[in-house]
């Protein structure tokens, strides 16, 4: 019997092995990746407001155009980084997830062994994503906090705290942007 | 005639009624925190217990400036001074207390521009610097600073062996 066949063209698990390498990311991970980019593009506010000392509302419009760029550089960043380690992360998690999965689907007979690959390929897939998304959470938020610190304390801190504000958050954010689109 | 004798007898009696084994009090006031001053004020504000006599006007002396104490109530004496915030040192400070007596020994010194260290004073009244407050050691943005950077190390080099 041949293989189910869907519109485009692929079969299930051509349509599984590609989502390895897909770029597009679930709604469920890009409203991780939206949600975390907006918080973290937020916690500068508080830094300058409380500590440079910026006016919070005479200063609302630099905080808000700001914080909307850099919350959209920043789940760029995640999305990309994302991409990146995806791959990387399958390979890595392959062998580990293969046999704990044979071990389980074991003693289930009636499970065919195309049916079973096939679980084991969705199980790395989801495995794999779960790990790269939340990894590219962590390592550009450490990036970003880290650059933002160093930057707004040391570097620009001649400025004035809008200044700095706008020239920290902005480039630190594009970045991250931009060290993300590398293919390393 | 009648006036030289009334005022032999009183400096005879100002004579016999100098302060004899002083015994001092003090409580004093130093600034603690010398972040937003620029200069440390020391006050010492002592009374004098005499076993016999009375005490009479005071001098101070510190660093070479010899300066009248302040009397700001019944037996009790005032001295203040303040020091640059920089050169200010912690520790104890002796502030020499002087009579008429050794202060008109201390002038004659100063004006023959002899040492007057050798002049025995009154008395000594100590002031205790504890040292100000100037700001934490490590400021906390070098601290914050330093841990995000660490933060990052940890995740680009985890980065690195993910992707190796």
């Amino acid at each position: 019997m041949p293989a189910k066949v869907n519109k485009q063209g692929f079969t299930k698990e051509e349509e599984l092995l590609l989502q390895d390498f897909s770029r597009n990311v679930s709604t469920k991970s890009s409203a991780l990746f939206y949600g975390n980019a907006f918080i973290v593009s937020a916690i500068p506010i508080w830094l300058f407001w409380r500590i440079h000392m910026i006016d919070l509302y005479s200063s609302m419009i630099p905080f808000l155009i700001v914080t909307a760029l850099s919350t959209y550089l920043i789940s760029m960043a995640y999305r990309n980084t994302k991409f990146l380690l995806k791959h990387k992360i399958a390979n890595k998690r392959e062998e580990a997830v293969t046999r704990e999965l044979t071990k389980k689907l074991a003693e289930d007979k009636k499970m065919s062994r195309k049916e079973k690959d096939e679980r084991i390929l969705w199980q790395k897939n989801e495995v794999a994503d779960f790990e790269a998304t939340t990894f590219s959470i962590f390592y550009n938020n450490a990036l970003f906090v880290a650059i933002i610190i160093f930057a707004s304390f040391y570097l620009l801190r001649s400025f004035t705290p809008t200044v700095n504000y706008v020239l920290s958050v902005s480039t630190t954010a594009g970045l991250l942007a931009l060290l993300s689109t590398g293919t390393q | 005639m009648n006036s030289n004798v009334f005022l032999f007898v009183a400096f005879v009696l100002g004579a016999c009624s100098a302060c004899k084994s002083p015994e001092v009090t003090s409580t004093q006031f130093t600034t603690q925190d010398g972040t937003i001053v620029a200069n440390i004020a020391y006050i010492t504000e002592f009374s004098i217990k005499c076993a016999s006599g009375v005490v009479g006007n005071l001098y101070a002396s510190f660093e070479g400036n010899v300066v009248p104490v302040s009397v700001v109530g019944e037996n009790q004496y005032q001295v203040s001074w303040s020091e640059d915030n920089k050169v200010a040192r912690s520790g104890e400070k002796v502030v020499k207390i002087y009579d008429e007596v050794s202060y008109t020994a201390i002038r004659k010194a100063l004006r023959a521009g002899e040492d007057t260290s050798a002049i025995a004073s009154f008395v000594d009244v100590s002031v205790h610097h504890p040292g100000a407050f100037n700001g934490p050691w490590l400021k906390s943005e070098f601290l914050a600073a330093v841990l995000s950077v660490g933060i990052a190390y940890v995740a680009v080099s985890s980065r690195s062996k993910l992707a190796a």
